[in-house]
C-alpha cells in the first residue's frame, strides 16, 4: 500500500517541483530587486534549515553549531574559487564536500553523544571555528575573502540583475536539494533514521548500526549546510568570521522549529518567517512611531516569544499538524 | 615565578565563577532533564535586580541577597509557566529531546531583549564592597585581591551549603527521582512538581551570584549586550559538560580545570586561542572521559 | 486516499498562486523622473547602517542620534538649498549578512540618495561585494572605518573615507614614540583581525621594536584576559604600553592594570580612546591620568572651540542627558561634512552631481578637524593625521601644552610630517554656505 503510494507520489512530486521551479521563475520576473534579494535569502535559508531538519528532525541529533559548517562551506567556496579558479558548480560541489567531510568528522565524535554533550560540543563549534579564520592568513582575517560568481551572462540580457542572477542560482540548487532530501527521507536510511529517532534501543535490535546511521546523517546534513554556506556566501559576496555568528546558528534552528522539524513541507514557512519578521516589524513600528529602542529589540523578542510559542502549541509544527488533521479527516470520512 | 603564579590565580579566580554557572546548568538538569540556555539571561535579569537594589541600599552584600531571591523567583517561574507547559506538550515526539533546548535559547533572546527595553543598553555600574587591588610581595602584585578572595570565599560557602542540602536531606534524591522518573517518584510520596521548582530556584539563585561576581570581579560594569555574559553561559556550560553533569564536586572541577587550562593557554600560547581553547577542552575530555570526571561507565546518554 | 493527493495538490497550487500574487502586486515604486532617487523637492532621504544593539554597539549607537542632531539643527535653519534631510538608520548587529540585507533595504525599498557614515570593515567589504553600490552609483560618503582600503577609487568608485587609517595612525603614534620615549621598553596590546595587523603593519613599518606584543581575539577582552597580559607586559618589563583596540578593550586593560598596580606610560589608539566610554565601563578617571591619546578633532571638552561649542549646545537640546563625548562629534562632523557635500553639489541635485562637487571641492570643505581633507579627482582619502595629547586629571584629552601639534602621512611609506595647516573660520553659526 504505502510503496504504491510512494510511486505515484514520486511523479507527481516531479511535476510538482518542476511547476514549482517556473512559478519562482515567473515570480522573479515581476517583482522589484529587493524582493529578488530576499527571494535568494530565503533559498539560503531553506537550504540552510532543511540542513537542521535532516539531523535533527530525522535523525533525532541536535547541533548548535551549523552555522559553523555553513562556514566551512562557504570558505571551501571562496578558497576553490580565488585559488582555483573553479567553475561555479565546482565550487558548489567543493563547498558541500568540505563540510560534508567535517561533518564526518563531527558526527564520529557525536555517534558518542547524546543530548546535552552533543548540543554542548556544537555550540562550542559555533563559537570557536569561525575565530580559526584568524589563525591562517589564507582565510584573510576578519576582513575575510571575496566570493564572486561572476555577472550574469550576457545573454540574459542588460536588464537582468546580479541579484536575479544569485537568486536563480540559489533557487536552483534549493529545489535540487529538497527533491533530492525529499527522496532520501523516503529511502532505507530515513527510514533507519526515524527507527533510530524512535528508540535507539528498538532500533539496534532492529539491526541496525546505530553509529553509522548517526554519522552518515551528520555527514549529508553538513553537506547540504555546506551548501548553504556556499548560497550565503554568493549572496553576500564575501566569507568573513562575522558572517558567521552563533546567532546564526540559532536563527537556523529557529527558522527549523518554525518550519516544523518533521517535516521538509513547511521549510518555506521558517524561511520566510525569518526574513519577513524583521521587515514588518519595522513597518509597524514606523506606524506607531514607537522609539528607536523598541523598534531595535522588537524583532528579538517576537522570534523569542514565537520559538516558545511554537515549541510549546505546534510542537511538530503546522504542516505537520495540518496534515494530522487532514488525515483525521479522511479516515472519519471513510 | 610571577607569571606562573599569576596564572594560576586567574585560573582560579575565573574556574570560580564559571563553576557557579555550571552548577546552576546542573541544579536545573538534575530536576528536569532540561539544559537551561536562558540561564545566561537569567543571571543578566538577576543582576539587574541587584543593580536595582544597590540604588536604594548602598551594599553590596544585600543586593547580593536581592539578586538571589529575584533569581529564585525568576527561575521558579519559569519552570511553573514554561516548562511545566513545554513538558507537558512535547514529552514525547521528535522533538522531545530538542524541545527544551529550543525553548529556552527563545526565552534567552525574549529576556534579553526584555531588558534591553527596562534597562537601556548603555553600562551601569555597581560598585564592588571590597578592593580589587592586589595583594603585594615585595615588588611583585599578584593577580588576587580583597574582592577576588572574597569572590572564592562566597563560591566555596555556596558549595559547601549545596552539598550539605543534597547529602543530609533527600532533596538530592528527591530532585533525581523527579527527574528520572516522575511517575514512581510520585508514588514514593514525593511532590515532584515542587521539587522540580526548588530545584530551579535554587539554581536561579546560584546564577544570581555567578553574574553578580562576575561583575565586580570586572570594572563593575553591566549591560544587556554584554559580551562576558554570554560567554559565561557557554563556559559554564562546557565546564558542567567536562564535570559529567550529574556531580557537584565533578562539576567545580570541571568549571577549575576550564579556568585553569584556559588561562594556561592565553598566557603560554596565545591570546588569539581565546575561543578556540575551550572547544579543544571540551574534545579532550570528552575523548580521555566521556562519562565526565566522577561520571560513573556508561557514556554520555543522557 | 487519492482525495488527500488531490487536496494536497490543489491547496499546494493555491498557496503558491497566492504567494505569487501576493508578491506581483508589490507596488512598483513610483518616482518623478525630475528628481534623483531620494530627492523631490523637499526633502534629502540618507541612509546608514551600524550595530545599535548587540557587544559592537556600546559607543557607537550614539552616532546617528548626534547626526540627527545636526540634520535636524540645519532643517530648522533653512534646510540644504531649500530641502530638508532625514537620515533613516539601520541596525546591523555588527553581522556582514545583516549589513548587506539593511543596505538593500535602503537602497531598494527606503531608495536613499546615497548612504552615510556606515560602519565597520567587514561590512563594508560585504555591503561592497553585494550591493555593490559603486556599480549603482549610489554614493557612500564618509565611511566609519578606519581600514586603508577604502581610498581605493578603482574598487569602491563610489566610497570615501573620511577618518585617517590605522596604518597612518600607527606611523604618526611611532614618530611619537621617537621623539618622547626613545629607548624605552615598548608594548602594544592590540585587536588580532584586520583592525590590528593594519596598525601593525604601520609599526613595522615605522621601525618599533617591541619588548612584548599581546594580540587578542576581538570579543574575548574582559577582566580576566586583560590580567593575563598585565602579567605578560609587566613579565617584558614594559614601560611603555600602546592599547590599540576598541573601547572595552581599552577598559579593561587600565582598570586591570591599576588592580595590579602597574603603571606604564598608557598611549591609548583613537578607535578606543574615548574617555567618556571608559569612563563609563568602570575604570576610575584616575587612572586615565597622564595617559596619551590621539585624535584629528578639537578635545570634546575645550569650550574655547567654535565647533565643539556649538555642537555641544545642539546636542544637549536635541538628546538631553546624553554627554557630548568623541563619538558624538565624529557623528556631528560627518554631518556636518555631509552637508557641505549636499550643499556644493548645488540645486539640481543628482548622486553624480554630489560625487563630482566633493572630487572639485572636497578639499576645501570647512570641518571641526583641525586638518584637511584630501578629497580630489585621484584621491579619497578623507583626514590624514593626528594630534597627540594627554588625560588631563579629570580623564579628558588635552593637547600637549595647550596648543594642538598635527602630525600628517599617508597609508603608504610615506614619511611623518608635522602639518602647517590652519583650520578656517566655521561658517556663520556652523550652517555651511
Amino acid at each position: 500500500m504505502r510503496k504504491i503510494n510512494n510511486k505515484i507520489s514520486n511523479k507527481t512530486r516531479i511535476v510538482i517541483f518542476l511547476l514549482l521551479g517556473f512559478v519562482i521563475f515567473l515570480i522573479s520576473n515581476r517583482v522589484d530587486e529587493l524582493r529578488v534579494y530576499q527571494g535568494a535569502s530565503v533559498a539560503v535559508y531553506v537550504v540552510g534549515i532543511a540542513s537542521i531538519i535532516l539531523l535533527t528532525g530525522y535523525s533525532g541529533q541536535v547541533s548548535l553549531g551549523q552555522g559553523a559548517l555553513l562556514g566551512v562551506g562557504g570558505y571551501a567556496a571562496a578558497l576553490a574559487r580565488n585559488h582555483w579558479h573553479a567553475s561555479v558548480p565546482l565550487t558548489f560541489a567543493i563547498a558541500i564536500l568540505a563540510a560534508a567531510a567535517a561533518g564526518a568528522l563531527l558526527g564520529m565524535a557525536a555517534a558518542r553523544l547524546s543530548g546535552p554533550y552533543l548540543a554542548g560540543t556544537t555550540l562550542a563549534l559555533a563559537v570557536g571555528l569561525p575565530s580559526l579564520a584568524n589563525q591562517f592568513s589564507i582565510l584573510g582575517g576578519e576582513q575575510g575573502l571575496f566570493f564572486d560568481v561572476g555577472a550574469p551572462p550576457q545573454s540574459l540580457g542588460a536588464d537582468f540583475t546580479q541579484y536575479k542572477w544569485f537568486f536563480w542560482i540559489a533557487a536552483l540548487a534549493t529545489l535540487i536539494v529538497i527533491f533530492w532530501l525529499q527522496n532520501v527521507m523516503r529511502s532505507r536510511y530515513g527510514r533507519t533514521w526515524k527507527a533510530i529517532r524512535g528508540s535507539d534501543v528498538a532500533a539496534e535490535l532492529a539491526g541496525i548500526n546505530i553509529a553509522r546511521s548517526k554519522v552518515l546523517a551528520f555527514t549529508l546534513s553538513a553537506g547540504v549546510a555546506g551548501l548553504a554556506g556556499a548560497l550565503l556566501a554568493m549572496t553576500i559576496g564575501t566569507v568573513s568570521p562575522s558572517a558567521f555568528p552563533l546567532a546564526l546558528s540559532f536563527s537556523l534552528l529557529t527558522g527549523a522549529v518554525l518550519s516544523g522539524v518533521t517535516t521538509l513541507g513547511g521549510v518555506i514557512l521558517g524561511a520566510v518567517t525569518l526574513v519577513a519578521i524583521p521587515e514588518i516589524v519595522a513597518s509597524v513600528v514606523d506606524r506607531l512611531g514607537a522609539s528607536e529602542g523598541v523598534a531595535t529589540n522588537l524583532p528579538s523578542l517576537l522570534v523569542g516569544a514565537l520559538l516558545i510559542l511554537t515549541v510549546i502549541v505546534l510542537p511538530n509544527g503546522p504542516v505537520e499538524q495540518f496534515r494530522s488533521k487532514q488525515r483525521a479527516k479522511v479516515k472519519k470520512s471513510h | 615565578m610571577f607569571e606562573f603564579i599569576n596564572t594560576l590565580l586567574i585560573g582560579i579566580t575565573s574556574g570560580a565563577i564559571y563553576s557557579l554557572m555550571a552548577l546552576a546548568l546542573v541544579l536545573v538538569w538534575r530536576s528536569t532533564r532540561v539544559v537551561n540556555f536562558a540561564q545566561a539571561g537569567q543571571a543578566l535579569a538577576s543582576t539587574y535586580f541587584g543593580f536595582e537594589a544597590m540604588k536604594h541600599i548602598d551594599n553590596f552584600w544585600i543586593a547580593l541577597l536581592i539578586a538571589m531571591i529575584g533569581g529564585a523567583i525568576l527561575a521558579a517561574f519559569i519552570e511553573m509557566v514554561f516548562m511545566r507547559l513545554l513538558l507537558k506538550h512535547t514529552s514525547s515526539g521528535a522533538i522531545a529531546s530538542v524541545a527544551p533546548i529550543i525553548a529556552t535559547l527563545g526565552l534567552l533572546e525574549v529576556i534579553r531583549a526584555l531588558i534591553t527595553l527596562k534597562w537601556g543598553g548603555a553600562d551601569v555600574l555597581i560598585k564592588a564592597p571590597l578592593s580589587n587591588t592586589g595583594f603585594s610581595i615585595g615588588t611583585h602584585t599578584l593577580v588576587f585581591s580583597p574582592m577576588k578572595l572574597a569572590i572564592i570565599a562566597v563560591v566555596v560557602f555556596l558549595l559547601s551549603i549545596l552539598s550539605i542540602l543534597f547529602q543530609k536531606t533527600n532533596i538530592g534524591l528527591s530532585l533525581r527521582a523527579s527527574a528520572f522518573s516522575p511517575e514512581l517518584a510520585r508514588l514514593a510520596g514525593i511532590r515532584v512538581d515542587l521539587v522540580r521548582t526548588f530545584g530551579w530556584a535554587l539554581s536561579g539563585a546560584t546564577g544570581a551570584v555567578a553574574g553578580m561576581l562576575l561583575v565586580v570581579n570586572g570594572n563593575g560594569s553591566l549591560s544587556p549586550a554584554s559580551i562576558e555574559f554570554s560567554l559565561l553561559l557557554i563556559s559554564g556550560f562546557i565546564a558542567a559538560v567536562v564535570g559529567g553533569l550529574d556531580s557537584l564536586l565533578g562539576t567545580v572541577i570541571g568549571g577549575m580545570i576550564l579556568g585553569l587550562s584556559t588561562a594556561f593557554v592565553l598566557m603560554y600560547i596565545s591570546d588569539s586561542l581565546f575561543f578556540i581553547a575551550p572547544f579543544i577542552i571540551l574534545l579532550l575530555a570528552l575523548i580521555i572521559r566521556p562519562q565526565g570526571i566522577l561520571g560513573k561507565k556508561g557514556g554520555r546518554r543522557a | 486516499m487519492k482525495s488527500l493527493h488531490r487536496r494536497k495538490l490543489i491547496s499546494a497550487s493555491a498557496i503558491l498562486a497566492v504567494a505569487a500574487l501576493t508578491v506581483a502586486t508589490v507596488p512598483a515604486n513610483a518616482f518623478s523622473p525630475k528628481y534623483e532617487v531620494g530627492v523631490n523637492g523637499s526633502e534629502i532621504k540618507l541612509g546608514i547602517t551600524l550595530p545599535m544593539t548587540g557587544a559592537a554597539s556600546p559607543g557607537y549607537n550614539k552616532v546617528p542620534g548626534a547626526m540627527k542632531a545636526y540634520f535636524d539643527y540645519v532643517n530648522a535653519n533653512g534646510g540644504v538649498n531649500g530641502r530638508k534631510i532625514t537620515l533613516v538608520v539601520k541596525d546591523d548587529a555588527y553581522v556582514p549578512t545583516q549589513a548587506v540585507s539593511k543596505t538593500n533595504e535602503l537602497i531598494l525599498k527606503d531608495r536613499v540618495f546615497a548612504l552615510v557614515a556606515p560602519l565597520g570593515t567587514a561590512n563594508n567589504k560585504a555591503v561592497a561585494a553585494s550591493v555593490n553600490p559603486g556599480r549603482r552609483g549610489v554614493p557612500v560618503l564618509f565611511v566609519n572605518t578606519g581600514f586603508s582600503g577604502f581610498a581605493d577609487q578603482k574598487k569602491y568608485p563610489t566610497t570615501y573615507a573620511l577618518l585617517p587609517s590605522y596604518v597612518m595612525e600607527a606611523k604618526i603614534m611611532a614618530e611619537y614614540i621617537k621623539d618622547n620615549f626613545a629607548g624605552k621598553n615598548i608594548g602594544l596590546v592590540y585587536q588580532d583581525d584586520d583592525f590590528g595587523t593594519d596598525a601593525l603593519a604601520g609599526f613595522k613599518q615605522a621601525g618599533v621594536k617591541f619588548a612584548t606584543t599581546v594580540g587578542y581575539a576581538s570579543g574575548s577582552q574582559g577582566a580576566a584576559t586583560a590580567a593575563g597580559w598585565v602579567t605578560k607586559l609587566k613579565a617584558a618589563n614594559c614601560d611603555v604600553v600602546i592599547l590599540f583596540g576598541v573601547s572595552s578593550a581599552t577598559a579593561a586593560g587600565l582598570g586591570t592594570a591599576a588592580a595590579l598596580k602597574y603603571a606604564p606610560q598608557w598611549i591609548l589608539g583613537s578607535v578606543g580612546g574615548d574617555a567618556t566610554t571608559i569612563k563609563a565601563s568602570g575604570v576610575p578617571a584616575g587612572v586615565l591620568y597622564n595617559a596619551v591619546g590621539a585624535s584629528f578633532l578639537p578635545a570634546t571638552t575645550d569650550t574655547t572651540d567654535e565647533y565643539v561649542s556649538l555642537f555641544s549646545s545642539i546636542y544637549a537640546k536635541a538628546v538631553p542627558g546624553s554627554a557630548f563625548d568623541n563619538n558624538v562629534l565624529v557623528g556631528m562632523n560627518s554631518a556636518f561634512v555631509t552637508v557641505q557635500a549636499l550643499k556644493a553639489a548645488g540645486g539640481n541635485l543628482t548622486r553624480k552631481s554630489l560625487l563630482a562637487a566633493i572630487d572639485a571641492k572636497g578639499s576645501t570643505f570647512a570641518s571641526a578637524a583641525l586638518l584637511p581633507l584630501n578629497y580630489s579627482a585621484t584621491s579619497h582619502v578623507g583626514y590624514n593625521g593626528y594630534w597627540f595629547g594627554k588625560y588631563s586629571p579629570t580623564g579628558d584629552l588635552k593637547p600637549d601644552g595647550g596648543k594642538y601639534t598635527l602630525y600628517t602621512t599617508d597609508s603608504g611609506t610615506g614619511a611623518v610630517v608635522k602639518s602647517t595647516y590652519k583650520r578656517p573660520a566655521m561658517p556663520a553659526k556652523g550652517l555651511p554656505n
